[in-house]
């Protein structure tokens, strides 16, 4: 390396900031969970203190405000615009000036992906990252292949959206991951620390510990783990494509982004250009080498501004100086620009390809709403399911709110359509009552933001005791932790005295839960708390959800009939 | 350095578990032991005398003097807060309800406890139970930690993973995960509230202490044994039964305003048996229906006959 004095060059901007929007994406993401101190409320007359946000959702949301392919997806799947998503259009006037500069300077999934390529393909192997290769195309043929579908209600492409992907992976699998390491080890430390002479290691560690439990993970005062079951085979997806960046650096980016090809479109020609001084040029092809999107093919070749990020590194690479961004009215013929090629074929291929892939999701009885998946218990302000699909992106900002963890993504209880949506699982956490963060957060509306009023009245599941396991039922002894725990304020369960006759044929008096189902609204905290942790005695399922009056067997009324409130 | 053997390291790391849990605890419990011998059991019951249609802020009031005059009623807390001590103040902090549903205790008893255990010399006091909802939602709405807070106690929430087994040596719970900062403390006192329960029929001193351990439901099953058990291991020095407002149905969560009494009453003691069955005439319950107070009794953790050992005060 040359020991010149180090200059500010653009690409050292651009950096710095990547480097702060990847901090912020983090910061916000640990940011959307509750703070239990703000927040009163009303509720049949009596004030309540209710958790709220750390922060205002909108700020919350903030990447995903002004994420257009969320905006796009939404807006044909479900046929509406969240005025708030109107943000996105700032993204695509943004986009059609300077060209794709949110893939090169602000993504956070890209970020990662620079960073990832650069530690994984070391400083030897960093030469001729620029190979132009076809398969660039791949993520044009993604986009029209699953927008098509999306005509049809299909929601499946939020799936591939970056800043999805980076939400879920984070909230169910790396975040997860670092929490539970950094709690076993000081939990370790803190039971067994032997200590080296008089120095205690855990002196310096439970601070650490306490300090990071409170302020990083939120979690003082409401001990439990980021436990997501189903985060195994997200990370395993996720570290994928990390991995994959060591055969092609910014692999995500450049092949399946479908943002970014959305983006790419509306940088077909950008006000702002890449211009090359012929004279001083020397062909050396630095600048190639050095591009993160493979948009220059060659030396003296024109430049690709539907592939090219915006990094910068091609003017900071160049010796001469011979390479500059300059804005100019763009010309719709301009022989230093070159198009991606994307084939007529290759559009229809995709498109029907799309069609029959969503076909496929589709056939089961449960996707055609004709039998419903105890297991599926939906956050309460869930659509009814079609409805749920053509919102839900499946990011994981519900699940990362949930104050109790008991919002887990799918794997197979929605189909795939639904994969990695969110569902209540009570044996891992409960639906406070109190608590109506989900649909705060929820960036597509995909969960309604209910008031709490409109959720005590929201039924999202019914409870019922399994007989065979239940204490006061099966072994005639005394139990009532369902009924104490019961948040609704005149007991959705009740016991009655019912005399009962030992081994010996002695008569004994014991209490005996049932429940109402007239008031029962599924919130699953009987089920967290029943004595018995492999099985619950007590299991909640989807039945009787007030969104589908299909699924009520219980004749009581719909929500809105419904005597709460 | 000198080397350590892995046996070494085994043998000193068992040891050193040992070292931070027994002598606090075997002290703790000799302690107690030689005060049930010597100070003979003493309780106050203050009750109040002044208006009764009182609103929000003057039954706050209410409650700081009720809890002033019972304490000064058994003697004050100089005798139980050693200078320079360090205080757990055990509250019933169960429920995520706020303090005029009475499902926690009186914030205003609690913030007063506190003053005084600093007024007598404490160095330190910390607040804490165990609750069954979301602590730090909990710890919150019963308005404990706001009052707690603004008069320099610290806040415990007890981390689960931080809970230490024990052999407590009851007659049917012996191996239970305990919280080693309540074992820890110099002093504890324990602040539970009168409230209807389901399955105990009533939740007063000798249940309060069930938010000192983990692995709770199974209690359930044989709340008289268990509760004795309990009680014998924390060695109760003193405790204040809070009875300003009572959950008289629907316990231990209640919800409604329905199930709320507004009594004025509080009484202060060493004797947890005493102050149970002074609390079970407070809720209108019989001795006899409260079989943990019974078991209690008979094990020799104290008496039934409260009105022999305690005095009432009329506070306005």
């Amino acid at each position: 390396m040359s020991k010149k004095k180090p200059k500010i060059t653009a690409a050292g901007i651009r950096r710095v900031v990547q480097i702060l929007f990847l901090i912020a994406f983090f910061a916000l993401l640990l940011l959307t969970r509750f703070e239990p101190t703000s927040g009163s409320t009303s509720v049949g007359g009596e004030t309540v203190i209710t958790p709220a946000l750390q922060a205002p959702a909108p700020i919350l949301k903030l990447f995903f405000i002004f994420d257009p392919l969320i905006t796009v997806v939404t807006a044909l799947t479900a046929h509406e615009v969240p005025r708030i998503a109107l943000f996105s259009i700032v993204t695509i006037v943004v986009t059609m000036l300077l060209g794709r500069v949110f893939c090169g300077w602000i993504c956070p999934m890209g970020t990662i992906q620079a960073i990832a390529g650069r530690l994984l393909r070391g400083r030897k192997k960093r030469r001729n990252i620029g190979t132009w290769s076809r398969w660039q195309l791949a993520k044009y043929y993604i986009l029209v292949g699953l927008l098509i579908p999306a005509l049809f209600g299909l929601h499946f492409i939020c799936m591939f959206d970056p800043l999805v992907l980076l939400t879920r992976s984070s909230t169910t699998a790396l975040l997860p991951a670092i929490q539970i390491a950094s709690k076993d080890t000081s939990t370790i430390l803190y039971h067994t620390d032997p200590g080296i002479g008089p120095l205690r290691i855990d002196k310096v560690v439970e601070p650490t510990y306490q300090f990071a439990n409170k302020y990083i993970f939120g979690l003082e005062g409401v001990d439990h783990n980021w436990v997501y079951p189903g985060g195994g085979l997200i990370l395993l997806i996720f570290a994928a494509i990390v991995a994959l960046n060591a055969f092609r650096p910014r692999f995500w980016c450049r092949y399946i982004c479908p943002l970014g090809a959305l983006l790419g479109l509306f940088s077909w020609r950008p006000f702002l250009k890449r211009k090359v001084n012929t004279e001083t040029c020397t062909h050396c092809d630095l600048c190639g080498m050095s591009c993160h999107g493979a948009a220059a093919v060659g030396p003296g070749e024109a430049w690709k501004p539907m592939e090219c990020l915006g990094c910068m590194d091609c003017t900071e690479s160049c010796k001469q100086e011979s390479l500059t961004f300059e804005f100019s009215l763009p010309k719709r013929k301009d022989p230093a620009i070159k198009s991606v090629n994307l084939s007529r074929r290759g559009i229809i291929t995709a498109g029907v390809s799309g069609l029959t892939a969503m076909a496929a999701m589709r056939i089961s009885p449960q996707s055609r709403g004709e039998s419903y998946n105890p297991a599926l218990i939906r956050p309460p302000g869930a659509r009814p399911e079609r409805e749920f699909l053509k919102r839900c992106t499946s990011c994981g900002l519900c699940i990362k709110a949930c104050p109790t963890g008991g919002l887990q993504p799918t794997l197979t209880e929605a189909g795939l359509e639904g994969l990695w949506t969110p569902m209540l699982v009570p044996s891992i956490g409960y639906c406070d009552y109190m608590c109506n963060l989900c649909g705060q957060v929820c960036p597509t509306g995909a969960i309604t933001e209910l008031t709490l009023e409109e959720k005590h009245a929201t039924r999202i599941g019914l409870a019922a005791f399994d007989v065979r396991r239940c204490l006061p039922y099966a072994y005639g002894r005394n139990c009532m932790v369902c009924e104490e725990h019961c948040p609704i304020p005149d007991k959705a369960i009740y016991c009655l005295d019912v005399d009962v006759k030992d081994r010996n044929g002695q008569v004994k008096t014991i209490k005996r839960p049932f429940v109402d189902p007239t008031k029962c609204t599924g919130c699953g905290l009987c089920e967290n708390v029943c004595p018995y942790n492999d099985r619950a005695a007590i299991r909640v399922a989807s039945a009787n959800e007030s969104r589908h009056p299909d699924n009520q067997p219980i004749l009581g009324g719909d929500s809105m009939g419904y005597p709460y409130g | 350095m000198e080397k350590y053997s892995r046996r070494d390291f085994l043998a000193r790391s068992a040891a050193g578990a040992m070292a931070l849990t027994s002598p606090a605890l075997i002290g703790k419990s000799l302690l107690a032991a030689e005060n049930a011998k010597t100070k003979s059991a003493k309780m106050a019951i203050a009750k109040w005398a002044g208006p009764k249609k009182l609103d929000v802020s003057q039954i706050s009031k209410a409650a700081v003097k009720l809890t002033e005059q019972a304490i000064q009623g058994i003697g004050g807390l100089k005798q139980f807060v050693t200078k320079g001590a360090v205080v757990w103040i055990k509250p019933n902090i169960g429920w995520d309800r706020t303090p005029e549903l009475a499902a926690n205790t009186n914030p205003d008893v609690v913030a007063t406890l506190i003053r005084l255990c600093f007024d007598a010399g404490a160095k330190t006091v910390r607040v804490g139970d165990n609750p069954c909802q979301i602590a730090a939602k909990t710890y919150v709405s019963s308005g404990i930690a706001p009052a707690a807070e603004k008069l320099g106690a610290e806040i415990v929430y007890l981390d689960t993973s931080r809970f230490k087994e024990i052999d407590i040596k009851g007659e049917l719970i012996k191996k239970i995960p305990v919280f080693p900062g309540i074992m820890e403390a110099d002093l504890v006192i324990n602040v539970p509230i009168i409230k209807h329960h389901m399955m105990s029929t009533a939740t007063m001193c000798m249940k309060n202490y069930m938010g000192v351990i983990n692995n709770r439901p199974t209690i359930h099953q044989n709340f008289a044994v268990c509760l004795t058990d309990l009680t014998r291991f924390m060695a109760p020095q003193i405790s204040v039964l809070d009875a300003v407002r009572i959950m008289t149905g629907h316990g231990p969560v209640g919800g409604s305003l329905d199930d709320v009494e507004l009594k004025l009453t509080l009484a202060a003691g060493t004797d947890v048996i005493a102050l149970d069955s002074w609390g079970a005439g407070v809720l209108g319950k019989t001795i006899e229906e409260l079989p943990f107070i019974t078991k209690g009794a008979s094990e020799g953790l104290g008496t039934t006959d409260y009105k022999s050992i305690s005095k009432e005060i009329a506070v306005s």
